[in-house]
């Protein structure tokens, strides 16, 4: 057996009281293995999740469905040089993901 | 993380939110579960989380500078169960890799006393027992004041 994380759907159903994803571009930072990114993709637009742990990036890709591939990309990156690089006013909703 | 908080300030659209999910500085508890009840639940800390403390220090300090307000907070409940306590370690600590905060010595003696307590608590119980780490979180939505 392996873990399971928020079998209740607790932190889900938290965001989506909180966010409107519809039409929306994200920025999840720390995304990790993509446990979250998985859940509310379908509702965004576009996501671009980014952890600076490799590792985690390599399963979010490995464990991407392909329903969200077109729409979701993972890069292995700390946040400040993805930020360095990246023109303002980009993202309609910013997720720091357990991460500040 | 101030910096950080300034440069999500400048990557969000004007009418865009910014979402900060993070724990609460009490820490997490490690419980027992069988037949859908709690038969153990233990705190591993009875300080608060540096590292925490922090994060709401930054994100203080950009709502007093007006670059946030927050519209709307919350908590949940958020575990994760495994059938062992092993599997439930090595899934922790790969989560808790970039953590800057060292553990006191006393808090990983009190972890290694708790998890040595589940360990026989989930033999007794048997079959269908789980361990789980219980973790209270806030999340809280935030729009940029551009």
């Amino acid at each position: 057996m392996t873990t399971r994380s928020d079998p209740e759907n607790n932190e889900i159903r938290a965001l989506f009281d909180l966010v409107d994803f519809s039409g929306g571009s994200v920025l999840e930072i720390g995304c990790g293995d993509g446990r979250l990114t998985r859940r509310y993709a379908e509702a965004a637009a576009y996501v671009t999740g980014i952890d600076p742990f490799e590792q985690a990036i390599r399963r979010a890709k490995a464990n991407q469905p392909d329903s969200l591939r077109s729409q979701v990309e993972f890069h292995h990156i700390d946040f400040e040089d993805f930020a360095a690089a990246r023109e303002s006013d980009m993202f309609d909703i910013t997720i720091l993901s357990w991460s500040l | 993380m101030v910096h950080a908080l300034e440069e999500i300030w400048r990557l969000i659209k004007l009418d865009g939110v910014m979402v900060n999910i993070l724990p609460v500085p009490e820490g997490y508890s490690i419980e027992v579960h069988h037949d859908g009840r709690i038969f153990f639940a233990e705190r591993t800390r009875d300080t608060l989380s540096e590292d925490v403390l922090q994060a709401e220090a930054a994100i203080k300090q950009v709502l007093d500078q007006g670059l946030f307000i927050i519209d709307q907070e919350d908590e949940f409940d958020f575990r994760t169960y495994g059938s062992s306590v092993s599997e439930v370690r090595a899934y922790w600590e790969e989560q808790n890799a970039y953590e800057e905060e060292p553990k006191a010595e006393e808090m990983l003696a009190r972890e290694e006393t708790l998890y040595a307590q589940v360990e026989q608590l989930l033999d007794e119980l048997g079959e269908g027992a789980e361990v789980a780490i219980h973790e209270r979180v806030r999340i809280a939505r935030l729009s940029p004041v551009k």
